[in-house]
């Protein structure tokens, strides 16, 4: 029998260490010398024996039945070694698993495209300028079929289907409500209704998508090395897709140039595995190039209809929340994109306490790219729906934002606070933020300022949002869209060496978000050591401890629960070793300031490094029957996760950070253009691990929700043609579009997570583009006008302010 | 985005270059900053059997300022350009419309004479070369001659060289004295090519009326565009914000249909050039003033 595991520290007072180094302070990232020199090998670096180079010929249409393919040209181009088309993926593999589940296909397009960008047939080939030779030789014979582009027309009768065997486009049709949501607008003085829409946008990490992947027949194993977000992940789903036994696929993630959800790269890792088959086992590396990336990789998420509606009593009070989505998944749900129609009921209502909510989700699928994950997940459109519908509703009642929002704040001493759609909220004080942020931004000088400057002619705007950042993601945050299982594992292994030096073994790549330091300060202040003295490395899929990786604003509370409880399980495997060296019972003995001793006896202690050296090299000495390995796995789950009812409702993200975004800007009504004057945020995450880390993500989040707000758009014409296919038409915000920001910190702890950290790593994509487009609307105000829609584009504005000029 | 196999020449001599554009005439492409050709060549858009890279080519590299003018070889850098104090000092305008070329690291690659001859009816120093009458120097197998800014730009991406013609150096005119100046666009980002532009050079009368007026829309047709009727309107008559309205109007009015991208509607891109006229005209008559 062993005895019940000790709890994790839930603050850094807990540690066995007087006086911690690094935790909680912005100490400099163990991973940036060797990216800032250039040194860290990220996948196009890798250079395999034989290796061969993939290129992918990709469907000029929308929606196409393939009539023929002859590949027979490209296979006497000298430098070809093999030519793969959808006949071999169904030989070979089978369709991909999605969710909801029925709406996936095989990685090349077999009897029909259903998408411009989809894979058609693809080369490997010496170097990638001569697959890409290659492609030009394939001919394809394409009939096209009717494409549908928009959702709403893809729900009419008639529409051309994406799937003819699903009878309709609809992937999923539900109706979610929570509490009395008649009753709430029944009761209702005041109705704030209004159509919102979101356009497609999505991730664009510096670094596409890269992979090498190599199938050895004889042995039955397929091997890929890539730039995988979660590499468990990809390799079980290769398991299903290959009818593989899941040890017998490996995957390596390699450091990687950002994902922000938009990796993907599941079609790639199939058509080298394909190709290298083919291939008799060589090789195949393929690199996503931009323009894949934008017509076919993971780069398009969130294209959504929204029809919402706030009832509130007469003092301001909201009563209920409704939300119609009408969600444009694109041509399959390969990508994972559903999940963001999902995610949305870990923080449906807010930082409000409303109680009572409904929401009628409709996705359905069109002839544009499958949607995927982006940072945020999908609260980023939901929270601008209902921090818009809180400034109407404040209009309408002639209260200021700010105070709207203080009267519907759930109160500091409700928490633990669970929302009408389900999820627990841990701890959080959402009208101290709004007070920072009203403070640092002086609100009443910028009100004045703002009313000055319109008697001059000038719009200026004041934004102002409160949101929640659920954080710790959960599998069971996505049951309503048909996604299995409660819990999400993060292992890490923990090991003293003979030389006293310590190495965290974890299964996931650099991504750039400062893990591995995270984790290097953890273990740094466990043992009282420099932080020199960590080592952080990355192992496969089948040699790390049970994993994910990052995803969900998770990694940081689950590394630090991982590295903590492994660092603990070795503790108690050394203060055995010693207590057999004190002769003295083991509860007596604890780890403090580095040293294994006896308690309350600082003279009868050894540095913790002498017992592991003693558990390595000097068997003589050690008692009968321990361990003698220095060595310890942990694998962190959140506790007291709780699966989905039928409404959708669960304990699922464990923390709740929240913060407040003040935002000033201009409108040039003469040329439709907005400026981000100033900008202002008060976040609370609860502990912060590394300051610097939560910085460096507050601002990166705040740079793709400029994005959102005013450039980011995937255009498709009504045929499905995409007319954003290189970066002069998408356009990503720049050092020069990105305000930088003036930021406060304030500290609620979680009372569930090891240190009382929050997931930090969406909240400003969360809250941004709401922010921003409430400042523009509130700019508007004068002009009598509404701006509902995103990107706030200036010919969007231009076409708004010609109406008021009419 | 890999180009498809082009043979590479790096002529020593400008004699050399002509004589490679005449034997592979219509099939050869000159290669000067590459900024737009190379990802031409990436996305396979533009398949020449030979690039011809003037980069080993002497004498085409170089800023001069006097008193007439500044006069630039076609490869030099248009970061040269912007950083040279000569140009800072003497001609302001011109130092200004460089700064709105891309970003840096464009301007480091980007050579002067590669964005006249490439001629994209978005950018700036076509527009700057229209504005101020500037002339070009163009060597081909029938020898040199010089072609003014009036007659160079043809059309969209189109100019006035022969297709072995070789643009050597570029020209700017000096402001006239009593002239003040100003370029004003409007992008979605800063560096991007314009939605719309206007340059504007205004001259004024000791009385304070307009004596001249230089009006050039840019990111609103195939080329380059110079509001002829809306200068005519403005000379003689009061530097006053009435006058920069109708010239404004009268310059937007008269420009045929725009281009309609996803960026921006024609209707939209005419509004804007409405504003943008009068804005400049505005600004460079306050430097006018101040001349």
């Amino acid at each position: 029998m062993t005895a019940p595991e000790k709890r994790l520290p839930g603050s850094v007072a807990e540690l066995p260490n007087s006086a911690p180094r690094y935790v909680g302070r912005p100490i400099d990232r163990v991973e940036d010398p060797a990216l800032l020199t250039g040194r860290t090998q990220f996948i196009d670096d890798v250079v395999l024996p034989r290796m061969l180079h993939c290129a992918i010929l990709r469907s000029p249409h929308a929606h196409a039945r393939i009539a023929s393919i002859d590949t027979r040209e490209a296979e006497k181009l000298p430098g070809v070694v093999a030519v793969v088309t959808g006949e071999d993926a169904k030989r070979w593999s089978n369709p991909v698993m999605t969710v909801p589940p029925g709406w996936g296909t095989h990685c090349l397009a077999t009897e029909k495209a259903r998408f411009v960008g989809e894979p058609v047939a693809a080369v490997a080939a010496a170097s990638r300028y001569v697959a890409e030779d290659a492609l030009e030789l394939i001919a394809v014979e394409y009939e096209p079929l009717p494409a549908v582009a928009d959702a709403r027309k893809a729900l009419e009768l008639g529409s051309p289907l994406v799937f003819e065997e699903n009878g309709d486009n609809v992937m999923l049709r539900k109706l979610f409500t929570w509490g009395d949501i008649d009753g709430a607008f029944a009761g209702a003085v005041h109705v704030v209704q209004r159509e919102f829409r979101w356009n497609r946008l999505g991730a664009n990490p510096l670094e596409t998508f890269g992979v090498v992947s190599q199938w050895d027949e004889l042995a039955g194993t397929l091997t890929c090395r890539g730039s995988f977000q979660a590499q468990h992940h990809f390799a079980m789903a290769r398991a299903m897709v290959f009818n593989l036994p899941l040890n017998r696929v490996r995957f390596i993630s390699h450091p990687h140039g950002g994902s922000f959800g938009g990796k993907g790269g599941a079609r790639g890792t199939d058509i080298t595995a394909l190709l290298s088959r083919k291939a008799g086992g060589r090789p195949v590396k393929w690199i996503e190039d931009r323009m894949e990336y934008l017509a076919g990789g993971a780069s398009q998420a969130w294209d959504r209809h929204y029809d919402a509606a706030l009832a509130l009593d007469a003092g301001g009070k909201v009563l209920g929340f409704r939300v119609r989505l009408l969600d444009d998944l694109g041509a399959t749900a390969e990508g994972w994109g559903a999940v963001s129609a999902a995610k949305p009921l870990t923080s449906f209502t807010g930082c409000y306490a409303i109680a009572a909510a409904q929401y009628d989700l409709t996705i359905v699928a069109t002839n544009k790219l499958p949607g995927s994950p982006y940072r945020g997940m999908g609260p980023p459109p939901h929270n601008w729906v209902l921090e818009q519908l809180m400034d109407l509703a404040a209009r309408e009642l002639a209260l200021d934002p700010a105070e709207i929002r203080r009267r519907n704040f759930i109160a500091p001493d409700a928490f633990p606070y669970t929302i009408a759609s389900g999820n627990e909220y841990d701890s959080g004080d959402y009208a101290a933020a709004l007070d920072a942020a009203l403070a640092m931004g002086d609100y009443p000088a910028l009100r004045a300022e703002q009313a000055r400057l319109r008697a001059e002619g000038r719009y200026l705007g004041i934004g102002l949002v409160n949101t929640i950042e659920p954080g710790v993601f959960d599998w069971n945050a996505y049951a309503i869209v048909g996604q299995p299982g409660t819990g999400v594992p993060e292992g890490a292994t923990v090991g003293i060496d003979l030389f006293g030096k310590l190495t965290i073994k974890v299964g996931f790549a650099l991504e750039g978000q400062g893990q591995y330091t995270v984790a290097a300060q953890v273990l740094a202040d466990w043992f009282t050591v420099d932080i020199a003295d960590v080592r952080v490395i990355a192992l496969d899929t089948l040699s790390a401890p049970p994993h994910f990786g990052p995803g969900g604003s998770r990694l940081g509370v689950a590394l630090t629960g991982a590295v903590l409880g492994a660092a603990q399980r070795l503790t108690e495997k050394l203060v055995a070793v010693a207590a057999g060296l004190f002769r003295t019972p083991p509860e007596h003995v604890e780890l403090r300031d580095g040293r294994i001793g006896v308690k309350g006896r600082p003279e009868a202690s050894m540095p913790f490094q002498e017992v592991a050296q003693t558990m390595l090299a000097r068997s003589d000495l050690l008692p009968p029957g321990v361990d003698p390995n220095p060595e310890a796995t942990y694998v962190w789950t959140a506790p007291g996760r709780t699966p989905a009812d039928d409404q959708g409702r669960a304990k699922s993200y464990l923390t709740a950070a929240n913060a407040c975004h003040l935002v000033l800007v201009e409108i040039d009504v003469e040329t439709a253009q907005v400026h981000i004057k100033k900008y202002w945020i008060a976040d609370d995450c609860g502990t912060r691990l590394n300051p610097a880390n939560v910085e460096g993500q507050t601002q990166g989040g705040v740079a793709q929700g400029v994005g959102a707000a005013l450039l980011e758009e995937a255009v498709y014409d009504e045929d499905g043609q995409l007319r954003t296919s290189t970066f002069m038409d998408y356009l990503l915000p720049t050092i020069y579009e990105v305000p930088m920001t003036e930021k406060r910190a304030l500290c609620t702890p979680s009372p569930f997570t090891p240190l009382g950290a929050k997931g930090c790593g969406e909240g400003a994509m969360h809250t941004t583009p709401g922010a921003i487009l409430c400042a523009i609307n509130d700019a508007l105000v004068p002009l009598g006008l509404e701006l509902r829609e995103v990107p706030a584009s200036p010919q969007r504005l231009w076409t708004l302010l010609r109406q008021a000029k009419r | 985005m890999k180009p498809p196999v082009f043979d590479y020449a790096t002529p020593a001599s400008l004699a050399e270059a002509t004589d490679l554009l005449v034997r592979h005439a219509g099939d050869a492409k000159v290669l000067s900053g590459g900024q737009s050709l190379v990802p031409l060549l990436n996305m396979r858009l533009a398949r020449p059997a030979l690039l011809v890279d003037l980069a080993r080519i002497a004498d085409l590299d170089g800023v001069r300022a006097d008193a007439d003018g500044v006069a630039i070889g076609a490869m030099t850098r248009q970061r040269t350009v912007e950083l040279s104090s000569e140009v800072r000092a003497r001609h302001p305008l011109l130092h200004a419309g460089l700064q709105l070329i891309a970003h840096p690291q464009n301007r480091n690659q980007g050579t002067v004479g590669g964005s006249l001859a490439h001629a994209d009816p978005a950018a700036e120093l076509p527009a700057l070369a229209l504005a101020l009458d500037a002339t070009f120097d163009a060597v081909g197998p029938g020898g040199t001659r010089r072609i003014a800014a009036a007659d160079f730009f043809l059309t969209y991406l189109t100019t006035a060289l022969e297709a072995a013609e070789i643009l050597t150096a570029v020209r700017f005119p000096m402001l006239p004295a009593r002239t003040g100046w100003s370029i004003q666009e409007v992008a979605r980002r800063h560096g991007d090519f314009a939605l719309a532009g206007v340059v504007a050079i205004v001259g004024l009368a000791p009385a304070g009326a307009i004596a001249s007026a230089r009006l050039v829309l840019f990111g609103v047709g195939a080329t380059p565009i110079r509001a002829a009727a809306a200068e005519a309107l403005l000379v003689g008559g009061p530097a006053d914000a009435a006058s920069f309205g109708r010239a404004g109007a009268r310059a937007a009015g008269d420009l045929e249909e725009p281009l309609t991208d996803v960026h921006a509607s024609a209707d939209y891109r005419r509004d804007l050039a409405r504003v943008l006229v009068g804005r400049a005209l505005a600004e460079a008559a306050t430097r006018a003033r101040g001349a």
